[in-house]
Formats: structure tokens, C-alpha cells, sequence
């Protein structure tokens, strides 16, 4: 039975690196073995710290500090040629960086009234269709979506209606960039709403509340036409609804698991398989999981009218690597298994998940 | 008195004697046999036999056969001589004594001691398979270790083969961009102009030159530039209004006062549950005048038509009936407040207030008014600091009613108009 144990996929810890301030978010720069550490000193400063894997350790190449704590970044909406940094800040501010030369930005703009807690970037990288964009979240409520040809006004605004009932815009993604017209933002509240934005109509084409604050939601991929979106909330529940199928009233299946007793911080899905997900948790763990199809991915129900079926989901490793909250996580787009993850305990960790290959 | 058996035969070697005790149809167990170095004893109530044997013997390797109706005792003398008699002879009664005694005696120390040899063992042998399943559980351990181990070290070398390969592509890469980088100026700069007039971006002819300059580069890049090409111009601006869903509580699930909400409808209908059912002239009302909420209806139409008495009569019933419905005394303080009976305006919203505990949203407008009422009556009795107490609790409860701020206001100024006149 120990060797059954050995066949799923492991977590193997291969570098830890321990750092001199709060990380935030950290991302894989594409196409290389490096990585982006983003985060807030002590000082109240922002910092971005480029690191190399040599080996079994991490050998800092360059360190780059703001004005203002950086809360996330994305590589989302560059060119693999430019790989410029698109950061949010905790003033409100978003950025674009050139790397080499990062003492001025190549766009800012004061998006947002208070810290932009997400932000997602589509259309670059080689993935996906369409003009290359960067949307938004933030505490004010707001959702924005920024082109980076067109300066100082968003592209897309998704504001509450009163400026009283606002609720904190936790996090948001972009889906189905399948083609040049065609682009979903998802924005998860921290009120447990979820919506989902059509940029092409401009409406708002779905939405539902999980009850509990909407940590994390990505698609499993952005550049197909809309298949799984995976919502993670407060009190260790995560939501993968199957968005092939929208019923008129009832909107999409979903099937959902209770991980954990913590929140669930962060949720990512493989690069190269989509129908594997890791989720990061407040008691420092990890798990991987695996989604099954149902036989069926749709019905009719009583009124003729189609519905969607929601499949399973099973556990396939977990592992418990930190004692504080693992609050961000990535994938290497690059190399199949290698992801990087930055937890509260000032450490970021680089991973390795074997036997992927198998599943 | 016992019944001595002393019918036994016996004959002897150098070194053991042979016993032979016949039984007489008594049973003998194991039990009955009671053996020392020097005497020896068999009692089967009733029959008893004893012997104090003529020299000592060897009793842990003596044996006794039980069979047969009798029992075949092989003692095995400590020294190897000649007994002349079995017992001896000429033993007083004293000696007799004692050597019963030194006998017990000796016999339970042997057994103490068998008892400790034996536990002494038991823990060796518990120890020692212990360390057994120690060793074997190290050992799985060890394999697994080892086979993790393993696997780290072959990811590791795969993640350098990688990364190495990385490596070379990145250079390769950046001699390329370096090599383009001056033939990409010139349509850059095209580029910028036509950002500025929010056309389309780069013609034909710029495409051309871009295509040549790109020859000999990988693929990606190639396509790359194409895609650039067929890039959409920037969304027309436009914004999205969100209505999010209401909640009660403004925080999450977990922060949310639920189980308050739940005690407070619980109360409710506990409440309504009671009736005070000791009261005599009970029987003297009709069936719908012992309903407190069908009196509490009267009570507000005889209020809204200004019968302030008549309505504290009723509300006064239904309290009889009764007396945890917080909505009468409730109504019954806004009559007295009506009827100018300042006190018992107090009293009551003050009991209308202790009911609506525990204070969640559901009872927020009867809290409100309890306390304006409340309010006005301290007001009223000149008490303005008590009365701007209550007013100002209502605001935290409701900030947004205008009329309650503007009372506020109102008995503010007269407390510093007091104050400065004073």
C-alpha cells in the first residue's frame, strides 16, 4: 500500500527562500527560469525582487523598490518579446513595468481609490486573441479593465450602482478570449458575490453568491471558450461551476468541496493540463486536485430547457508546507509540475509536483 | 478431627525415595499436595496425611503422580544416603511444630520468588519485541525516505537540463532582439503616430519591412508580429452598473449574527406561547378578547382614533394575558405619552426595550421607536440629558431618519441653552 501512496503525484519542497519582507504575490517570468517576488517592506515601501533558480537555490539578480506597497502583478497582457510587469499597488496605482529599466513606468495610472487587491492580464504571452488587456479589482468596489494604448481611462468600468452599498472587489479573471470580440471578466466580492462581466455586450451575464467571501477565481483557461471557472471562499469551501451551459434561471452547475477549516487563499490551474488544480490554504497547506466530467455534461430539464451538469472532484495530494497562509501561488508556464509559491511566513517556496505526466 | 491416612508404602534408592499413598476414594487435586524440603503433606478434608520426612529433599524437582486412587510421590533426596525411616521418629510435638512452619514459610518465599522470575521475563520478552517492530518500522521508513529522496534528485537534474536549455534559448533570443532592435526604430516610430490619430495600426508598407527584418528569426516571433498587426483598436469606453445581493449583515457568513437572529425569533415565539391563565375573570371575556394580538389590534385602532384610554385598557388586558410581548408595552407607552403620563411612558418603553434583546435588525424598528419615545418623555419631564441619551441611541440604530437628527439637534441646544443661562 506505501507504493500505491508513491504513485500519485508528489510535492516535492526543492528550493526555500526566506525573505526581509512580506510577499504578497510572486510570478514566473515567461520563458525563463526566473521569478518576480512582489511585495511590501517594513518600511511601508514596495518591492520587486527578480530571482534565478541555480541549482538547489534562488540567487537574486535584481531588486527594484516603489514608492508604494505592490500588492499583485501579472505578465498577462505583454508580448513574450517585451515581458513588461503590469502591478497594482496598495494606493491604487497601476503600473507597467520594463524590467530592464524600471525606474519609470511604461503606463501608470491611478485606477483605482483605494488598493487593488487583483489584477489579470489577457492577450499577451502568445495566448488568447484579441487587444491585450488588464483588468482590475479593487477595495472601492470597481472593476476596471485598462488597455495599455490608451491612457488614463479604463476600457471597461464595472462600478456598484450606489456609492454606499460598495463591497470590496477581492479578485478577478479573464475567460473566454476565444476570439478577437469575445471576453469575460469574472469578479469575485467579498460578500460572496460572483459576477461575470461580457465586454463584449457590456452587461452583466451571470451571477450568484457563494455566501462566504470569494477569495480566488480563475478559469481553467483563458483563451478557450468559457469550461470551468473554480471560485475559492472563506471557511476552506471551493466552487468549480461548469460554464459550457447556462440555464436561464438557474446559471451554471457547480460542484463544491470543503477543503479545509481555513480559507482557501489562492486557486491555479495547470498550464498544461486544465483539469488540474492546486488550491493554497490559511493553515499553510496545498492540495491538488483533480476534476472528473460527469458521463453527461448537460440535460434538459423539465421545461426542455438546457441545464449543465456539474462533474467531481477528488483529491490527489496535499501536502502542509508553512504554518502561515500560503498567499499566493503560480505555475511555470514553462515546466510541467514547477510552481513557485509566497506565503505570510516570509518565505517563498519553489516546488516541484511529480508524476503529473500519469494522471 | 481429621482422618490420618496411614496406610502408605514406600522404598527407596541411594538417591530418591518412592511413595505410594492410597486414597481411600478421596480426589486429589494438585492443591491438596503441599510439599517443602523437609515435610510433606496431603490434606483432602477430611483425610490428612503428613510426613516430616527423615532427611531433606530436593521439592522442586519432586514429583507427584495423581492417579488410580492413589498418589505416586518421587522425592529425589538432596543428599544421596540411606534413609532409615520415612518420618522421623521421636519428634516431639514442638519440633513437629516447627518445622510445619518453617516449611510454609519456606514454600511461600519459593513462590514469591517463582513470581518474580516470571514478571522478570515477561518484560524482557516485551522489550524485545518492541525493538523488533522498532527496527522493522525504521526500516519501511528508511525505503520510503529513500525513494522520495530519489525522485527530488531526478526532478532536480531534469529542472537544470531545463534551465540550461532556457538558458541558451534566452541568449540565442537576445542577440537576435539586439540585432533587430535598430531596424525596429523606424517602425516603431510609425507606430507612435498612429497612436496619437487612434488608427489602425501599421500599413502595408511598414509591414513589409518588419516581415524582411524578421526573416530569420523562430517562428513565434514571426507570428507574433503578425498578430500585432491584426490587433483590434482599444474597446469603446463604457461602464457596467453592479447591484450586489443585500445581505442583512454587512460581513461575511462567519461574522454574521445568526444565532442572535435565531434567539430573537425564538423569543418571539416563546412569547407568544405564554398565557397568563390565573386570572379569574378570565372567564368573564369573550373567546377573541383573550387573544393578546386580537387586543393589541384594538388597542392600535382605538389609538388611531384617538381613544387614548381605551386603548391603554386594552393593551392593558393583553399584558395580563401576556406579558413578554414587547410590541404592547410598546404601544401602550406611546398612549401614555398621548395621555401625558410621563412615567409610565418611561416604564413602559423602558420593559419594551429590555424584551428586545438580543438587538438584531428584525426588532431595529421597534427599538427605534421605544427609544424616541422614550426620548421624548425624559424631554418632556425637562430630563434633556437622558432624553439626548435615547435620541441619539436611536440614531446609532437608524442614522439615516432626518426627523430623529433634527430633534437631536433641537434638545442639544436647549441643554447648552440651559447651561449657559444657568
Amino acid at each position: 500500500f506505501a507504493a500505491a501512496g508513491l504513485e500519485r503525484p508528489q510535492v516535492v519542497s526543492h528550493v526555500q527562500q526566506a525573505l526581509s519582507y512580506t510577499v504578497f504575490d510572486c510570478k514566473w517570468v515567461p520563458r525563463s527560469a526566473r521569478l518576480l517576488c512582489l511585495g511590501s517592506a517594513a518600511r511601508g515601501t514596495g518591492l520587486v525582487q527578480l530571482y534565478e533558480l541555480h541549482g538547489a537555490r534562488l540567487e537574486l539578480l535584481r531588486e527594484i523598490e516603489k514608492p508604494k506597497p505592490i500588492k499583485c502583478g501579472t505578465f498577462g497582457a505583454t508580448s513574450l518579446q517585451q515581458r513588461y510587469l503590469a502591478t497594482g499597488d496598495f494606493d491604487g496605482n497601476l503600473n507597467i513595468w520594463n524590467l530592464e529599466a524600471p525606474e519609470i513606468p511604461v503606463y501608470s495610472v491611478k485606477g483605482h481609490k483605494e488598493i487593488i487587491n487583483s489584477i489579470d492580464g489577457v492577450g499577451g504571452l502568445g495566448i488568447g486573441e484579441g487587444a491585450p488587456e488588464i483588468v482590475t479589482g479593487s477595495r472601492d468596489g470597481t472593476v476596471k479593465v485598462w488597455d495599455p494604448r490608451q491612457n488614463d481611462t479604463p476600457v471597461a468600468n464595472m462600478e456598484p450602482v450606489q456609492r454606499e452599498s460598495k463591497r470590496d472587489c477581492w479578485t478577478v479573471a479573464f475567460g473566454n478570449a476565444y476570439n478577437q470580440e469575445e471576453r469575460v471578466v469574472c469578479a469575485g466580492y467579498d460578500n460572496g458575490d460572483i459576477k461575470l462581466f461580457d465586454l463584449k455586450t457590456m452587461s452583466v451575464r451571470w451571477e450568484t453568491n457563494i455566501k462566504n467571501g470569494v477569495c480566488s477565481v480563475e478559469f481553467d483557461r483563458k483563451d478557450i471558450n468559457m469550461n470551468k471557472l473554480v471560485a475559492t471562499s472563506l471557511e476552506g469551501k471551493f466552487h468549480v461551476f461548469d460554464m459550457r451551459t447556462q440555464h436561464p434561471t438557474k446559471g451554471f452547475a457547480s460542484v463544491s468541496e470543503k477543503a479545509q477549516k481555513s480559507t482557501i487563499w489562492q486557486v491555479r490551474h495547470l498550464p498544461q493540463n486544465r483539469d488540474i488544480f492546486m488550491t493554497s490554504g490559511g493553515s499553510g497547506s496545498l492540495h491538488l486536485w483533480k476534476y472528473e466530467y460527469p458521463a453527461q455534461r448537460s440535460k434538459k430539464d423539465s421545461e426542455g430547457s438546457e441545464m449543465g451538469v456539474a462533474g467531481s472532484v477528488s483529491l490527489l495530494q496535499n501536502v502542509t508546507l508553512s504554518t502561515q497562509p500560503i498567499s499566493s501561488l503560480d505555475w511555470s508556464p514553462d515546466k510541467k509540475g514547477l510552481c513557485v509559491c509566497g506565503a505570510f511566513d516570509q518565505t517563498v517556496r519553489v516546488l516541484i509536483v511529480t508524476k503529473l505526466n500519469k494522471i | 478431627m481429621p482422618v490420618w491416612l496411614r496406610e502408605h508404602s514406600w522404598r527407596q534408592t541411594l538417591s530418591a525415595v518412592y511413595l505410594s499413598l492410597p486414597l481411600r476414594g478421596a480426589r486429589a487435586t494438585p492443591g491438596s499436595i503441599f510439599c517443602s524440603e523437609r515435610y510433606l503433606k496431603v490434606s483432602i478434608p477430611p483425610f490428612l496425611f503428613e510426613a516430616v520426612l527423615y532427611a531433606p529433599i530436593d521439592d522442586t524437582n519432586s514429583t507427584a503422580k495423581i492417579g488410580n486412587g492413589n498418589i505416586f510421590f518421587t522425592l529425589y533426596k538432596k543428599e544421596p544416603a540411606m534413609w532409615d525411616s520415612l518420618t522421623l521418629a521421636n519428634t516431639d510435638k514442638e519440633k513437629l511444630q516447627y518445622l510445619r512452619e518453617n516449611a510454609v514459610l519456606k514454600a511461600q518465599e519459593k513462590a514469591k520468588e517463582e513470581t518474580e522470575a516470571r514478571k522478570i521475563t515477561k518484560q524482557e520478552h516485551k522489550k524485545y519485541a518492541l525493538e523488533a517492530t522498532m527496527k522493522l518500522e525504521e526500516a519501511e521508513r528508511k525505503r520510503i525516505e529513500d525513494l522520495k529522496e530519489k525522485e527530488r534528485q531526478k526532478v532536480a537534474k531534469e529542472l537544470e537540463l531545463w534551465k540550461n536549455q532556457q538558458k541558451d534559448g534566452d541568449t540565442y533570443k537576445s542577440i537576435q532582439k539586439e540585432g533587430e532592435f535598430y531596424q525596429e526604430i523606424e517602425p516603431l516610430k510609425e507606430r507612435k503616430n498612429e497612436k496619437m490619430n487612434k488608427t489602425r495600426i501599421p500599413t502595408e508598407g511598414t509591414s513589409k519591412t518588419r516581415l524582411k527584418s524578421t526573416k530569420g528569426c523562430s517562428c513565434s516571433i514571426f507570428s507574433e508580429n503578425l498578430k500585432e498587426e491584426q490587433l483590434p483598436a482599444p474597446r469603446a469606453a463604457a461602464t457596467i452598473k453592479v447591484n450586489f445581493t443585500p445581505r442583512v449583515f454587512p460581513t461575511a457568513l462567519r461574522e454574521s449574527r445568526v444565532a442572535e437572529e435565531e434567539e430573537w425569533l425564538h423569543k418571539q415565539a416563546e412569547a407568544r406561547r405564554i398565557i397568563n391563565s390565573d386570572l379569574s375573570e378570565l372567564e368573564d371575556l369573550k373567546e377573541e378578547e383573550k387573544n393578546p394580538d386580537w387586543l393589541k389590534d384594538k388597542g392600535n385602532k382605538m389609538f388611531a382614533m384617538g381613544d387614548y384610554l381605551g386603548a391603554v385598557n386594552a393593551y392593558n388586558l393583553a399584558v395580563r394575558l401576556n406579558n413578554s410581548l414587547p410590541l404592547l408595552y410598546l404601544n401602550r407607552a406611546a398612549c401614555h405619552l398621548k395621555l401625558r403620563n410621563l412615567h409610565k411612558a418611561i416604564e413602559d418603553s423602558s420593559k419594551a426595550l429590555e424584551l428586545l434583546t438580543p438587538p438584531v435588525p428584525d426588532n431595529e424598528n421597534a427599538r427605534v421607536k421605544a427609544h424616541v419615545r422614550r426620548g421624548t418623555a425624559f424631554c418632556q419631564l425637562e430630563l434633556y440629558t437622558e432624553g439626548l441619551q435615547d435620541y441619539e441611541a436611536a440614531l446609532k440604530i437608524d442614522p439615516r431618519n432626518k426627523n430623529i437628527e433634527k430633534d437631536a439637534e433641537k434638545i442639544r441646544h436647549l441643554i447648552q441653552g440651559t447651561v449657559q443661562s444657568s
